[in-house]
């Protein structure tokens, strides 16, 4: 032990020891003071934050309400599409570093990303873009940075085949990364028909979640977010976009409800017990179904009326009950398949079909029957009779001579009628339809009583129903022509050209429909009506709606028979200009009417389409039967050329179906 | 007199309770810890407390054989040991594994040890050996610490190239506590700071790598990118704050149960403990690192010579400079600079190397009273 060096001295550092031991105890106490004020004073604050990290409010979705027609078939519904996610990490792990951040392997299993793209039916391109996008998410991964793309699940399939599925699921330990999520799609079983009476589906736009979800919403307080966004809209979430599916949305959607789920901080649900006791009242919110709804329409009538427009290219076709207003079709030509824009099938099929309406210069997106204003021709001469009648500015039964033309001073063109009449009244003006008797009808009417009828039955004016944008239609009176121009602009032609439904005379097609159901049921205008009922689950209404009244007008009786017979004998009378569609077995009174279109040529457009502008509408306005009215009917061919020839036989065939509809669902008792 | 007698006396009549019961507390209260800790962790990381009860066995003997030596031999091999640790820490660069981006392992077969951790131990021998022979009645000048601040330098720069700047600053922070025992003149203890006050900003402008500062802008905004680099400071202070006065019991902690806190085991083993055991088990556990941390002190000052203070001092401040760091950096105090807990925190070369320093301190102790007069007559 001599080895070691004799003692040293420590008196240097006596003096030290006292000023580290209150260094010691001064350090020591800070961390007591923060333990304190992290525990004792923000204790309470903690805990709710810990909480908030592990209970997890769950979304439970709810189900959009069913659309059924008169019938009770269905027109909408929901559907489960099958959608397939992959987790890069998982489906392609040869694409991770090799190490996580602690220098351990990362778990080095066998690639599925082939399998993936076999069972789904890759192309080799396909293929190759998905795994460079694999690979870039991955690039940087370290094994624990969960915001990562790498942990992120990829979409790559919307709506796949039952096949596929099925596939998936038998290859499913191959399939190591995969998931198949199933979501609700809209489904329209009918495709095509009615599509601008239901609608369709689609994501809300930027500026709608902005109105619901404004910045700072997620930090909002529960019921001001109630306030904001009631029907509590989320991003990619889908609402109604057209029809009834947008202007029904709020009784359709529904509410979603929520459930309160512990979950750890890998996203991980637990369950039992112990989990359950951390989970404070109110666990559940159930969710709200949406309200199903039942419909005027009449699938098996619409089915018809697509038949017999086959031959044309675009129109529009209405039919209404008189005595209610309530709409048995209400159908548009072109139309389009709803199911494509809703989400079945895919983003990219609904993107592609969307490019592909908007382009498409017969115009389906349009809903003719109340977004296009039109000419309504001689549709229009029953309301100038019955003006001429009320103001009593013309001798119904006296004639005026028809020469085919007239002429209006030396300077101006011949006004032409379609062809010499002779000597006609108003009962043969109307049933033939002169021009010339109205034209003469006209100058003695003046405007303003002609544009007050007309008003009065609802033309030129929005009708209510506003499933879609309505257009409101144009019925000129002096005073719009001194408000539009000036007061010298007015001169006696307008009046000429209005009294014919021509000029500045525009209607939609379900003004006009709505205004022949109050010709035939004596002068009650209705407000139509596609929704008649809110319904349960069962069928079983909730809420049925009432008719809705708009006006009533005052029709003299004698007049109104008058115009009634007149109407009748368009078709049943050997004269009349619809004579060729004429049906002994059914009492159908309408009018015929061949507008011109105000068509401006284009030159940038396709000479095919130029021609086909060109050409008149054709119309026919119709209700039934003549002598008890039920129905009313209005057939716009758009660009048809000849009303008596294409727009009346139309509405016979949908007439004819009407009545066989009726006999065969009389003799079944109503489901 | 047979060696045999002597040691078993020098046992029962030097044996240091005070030491052994707090140090064995804390180490029983770690394992406890680590068990609830890893309770929900996946294999292998679930049997970390099997693997600290085997280290605290095997480094418990170690320490044992560590005590029983006269710490005077350490000091007549303490500038060999740090030119060993020095070597070591050379290979580290050539031999070393990367993890995280830094070189801090070397693995000897299926083994790996952290040279950085040992070498703080190195250190503390060879700062106490200058310290030892370093006798002066005038207060030291700016000169007289250039040797000192080489040796402490030497190690710290290497270790701070791995890059590991927790380490290298316990390092140098190890070097000021023995420091602080030397009388040093006021003028030259002025300069100092002035080195300092140019020093550290200079160094933490241009000397700090990116994920460092990164880790110091997150200190300073706790709030931001909770998701990502806040998301441990974030979670660790949750964990705390809602444990509350009392806790919520063994296992209870919900933040650490469903795995809201990452490294629970090696940097994060308190805000386990706060949760489960709140305000007052988290300050009886503070109590006891106190406890411990002055004794250290106490055991410097009835030491018989130089080198015995200053290696108590030196062992003692390596403790004290690790539980406040871990626990600054936990509370929010300070920046995150991967800083173990003593004795709480699973880690074979960290744990170790508190328990030689345990054992240096308790071979301090043992032979501080008039029994050196026995030991050493020959």
């Amino acid at each position: 032990m001599s080895v070691l060096v004799p003692r040293s001295d420590v008196a240097e550092f006596r003096k030290r020891y006292k000023w580290m031991s209150l260094f010691v105890l001064a350090l020591f106490s800070a961390v007591a003071v923060r333990l304190f004020q992290l525990q004792i004073l923000g204790g309470d604050d903690y805990a709710a934050m810990a909480h908030e990290n592990i209970v997890r409010r769950v979304t439970i979705q709810t189900a959009r309400g069913i659309l059924r027609d008169s019938q009770g078939k269905i027109l909408a519904s929901s559907r489960t599409s099958y959608d397939v996610y992959i987790a890069p990490m998982k489906v392609l792990p040869s694409a991770l570093p090799q190490r996580n951040h602690r220098g351990n392997r990362i778990a080095d299993a066998p690639d599925s990303l082939p399998k993936v793209a076999e069972v789904l039916r890759m192309t080799p391109d396909e293929r190759e873009r998905l795994s460079i996008r694999i690979r870039e998410a991955c690039a940087s991964y370290d094994g624990r940075d969960k915001g990562s793309p790498c942990g992120r699940q990829i979409l790559i399939r919307e709506d796949v085949s039952r096949d596929i599925i099925s596939e998936l699921e038998q290859h499913r330990n191959e399939l190591a990364g995969v998931e198949v999520v199933p979501t609700p799609i809209r489904f329209y079983p009918y495709k095509h028909l009615a599509s601008h009476l239901l609608g369709y589906i689609s994501e809300l736009d930027v500026d709608a979640l902005a109105k619901y979800r404004p910045d700072g919403y997620e930090s909002l307080p529960t019921d001001e977010k109630e306030r904001v966004n009631p029907l509590g809209y989320d991003r990619r979430d889908r609402w109604g976009a057209g029809g009834v599916e947008r202007a029904w949305e709020s009784h359709l959607r529904g509410k979603r409800g929520w459930e309160k789920r512990v979950v750890d901080a890998w996203g991980k649900y637990r369950t039992g017990p112990a989990a359950e006791r951390l989970l404070d009242a109110p666990q559940k919110q159930e969710p709200l179904p949406g309200r199903n709804l039942r419909l005027s329409v009449d699938v098996e009538l619409t089915q018809t009326i697509e038949k017999s427009m086959i031959p044309y290219r675009s129109g529009a076709v209405v039919v209404t009950e008189t005595r209610t207003g309530r709409l048995l079709a209400l159908y548009s030509k072109p139309n389009f398949d709803p199911n494509d824009l809703s989400g079945g099938g895919g983003r990219a099929k609904a993107r592609e079909a969307f490019t592909r309406l908007y382009a498409d210069p017969y115009r389906p997106m349009l809903d003719k029957t109340m977004s296009g204003a039109y000419p309504p021709g001689s549709t229009f001469k029953p309301f100038s009779a019955l003006a001429a009648l009320d103001s009593h500015s013309l001798n119904p039964d006296a004639t005026q001579r028809c020469d085919g033309f007239i002429r209006y001073g030396s300077k101006t063109k011949p006004l032409r009628c379609t062809h010499v009449h002779g000597s006609v009244n108003m009962h043969a003006a109307i049933s033939q339809s002169c021009n010339i008797f109205f034209f003469k009808l006209a100058e003695a009417t003046t405007l303003d009583p002609i544009a007050k009828v007309a008003s009065a039955f609802g033309l030129g004016q929005r009708s209510g129903l506003s499933l879609n944008p309505e257009a409101s239609g144009r019925i000129p009176s002096r005073a719009w022509y001194t408000l539009r121009h000036s007061a010298n602009y007015f001169h006696k032609g307008f009046t000429l050209n209005a009294a014919i439904g021509q000029g500045d005379v525009t209607v939609t097609p379900l003004q006009l429909a709505m205004a022949y159901a109050a010709i035939a049921n004596g002068g009650t205008l209705y407000e139509p009506q596609a929704v008649v009922a809110i319904e349960t689950a069962d069928g079983v209404p909730m809420q049925e709606f009432e008719s809705r009244l708009k006006n009533k007008i005052a029709i003299q009786p004698d007049h109104l028979q008058r115009l009634h017979n007149a109407l009748r004998d368009v078709i049943n009378s050997d004269e009349g200009t619809a004579n060729a569609i004429h049906d002994r077995t059914l009492d159908v009174a309408g009018k015929t009417g061949t507008a011109q279109p105000g068509f401006h040529p284009n030159p940038n457009e396709d000479a095919k389409i130029q021609w086909f502008r060109s050409r008149n509408h054709a119309w026919f306005a119709a209700f039934y039967p003549s002598h008890a009215p039920e129905i009313s009917i209005v057939v716009l061919v758009e660009h048809g050329e000849s009303g008596p020839q294409h727009a009346a036989p139309v509405a016979m065939q949908v007439i004819r179906e009407y009545q066989r509809l009726k006999a065969t669902r009389a003799s079944k008792p109503k489901p | 007199m047979s060696a045999r007698d002597t040691l078993l006396s020098r046992f029962r009549d030097n044996f240091d309770w005070v030491l052994f019961v707090t140090a064995s507390a804390l180490a029983m209260i770690g394992v406890i810890n680590l068990y609830s800790a890893t309770s929900v962790a996946r294999a292998p990381l679930n049997e970390v407390y099997l693997q600290q009860i085997y280290w605290l066995v095997g480094g418990g003997l170690f320490s044992a054989f560590v005590a029983s030596v006269d710490y005077r031999h350490y000091e007549r091999y303490g500038y060999f040991l740090y030119g060993f640790g020095i070597v070591t820490l050379v290979l580290v660069f050539i031999l070393g594994r990367e993890v995280n981006g830094s070189s801090r392992w070397i693995y000897l077969g299926p083994i790996g040890f952290q040279p950085s951790e040992f070498v703080k131990i190195f250190l503390v021998l060879a700062l106490a050996k200058y310290v030892n022979t370093d006798a002066r009645a005038e207060g030291r000048t700016l000169k007289d610490l250039i040797a000192p601040t080489l040796i402490a330098a030497l190690p710290a720069a290497l270790i701070a190239l791995q890059p590991d700047l927790g380490t290298a600053l316990i390092l140098g922070l190890i070097f000021l506590s023995i420091l602080s025992m030397l009388r040093i003149q006021r003028r030259t203890v002025g300069q100092l700071g002035f080195l300092a006050a140019i020093a550290i900003p200079t160094f933490m402008s241009f000397g700090m790598l990116g994920f460092q500062q990164k880790r110091i802008e997150a200190w300073l905004d706790p709030d931001k990118d909770i998701a990502g680099i806040n998301w441990d400071p974030h979670h660790s202070r949750i964990a705390i704050g809602a444990g509350k006065t009392w806790g919520a019991g063994f296992m209870q902690g919900t933040q650490n149960q469903f795995r809201f806190l990452h490294e629970q085991h090696s940097d994060f083993p308190f805000p386990v403990f706060a949760e489960d055991w709140g305000f007052a088990g988290a300050l009886l556990l503070l109590a006891i690192y106190l406890l411990l941390v002055l004794w250290s002190i106490h055991i410097a000052s009835s030491a018989k010579d130089r080198f015995g203070a200053a290696l108590a001092i030196g062992s003692g401040s390596l403790i004290f400079w690790h539980a406040i760091f871990n626990l600054g950096m936990v509370t929010g105090l300070l920046p995150i600079v991967g800083v173990t807990l003593p004795l709480f925190s699973y880690g074979g070369s960290s744990g170790l190397t508190v328990m030689i320093a345990i054992a240096l301190l308790m071979n301090v102790s043992m032979r501080r009273s008039s029994l050196s007069t026995i030991t050493f007559a020959r």
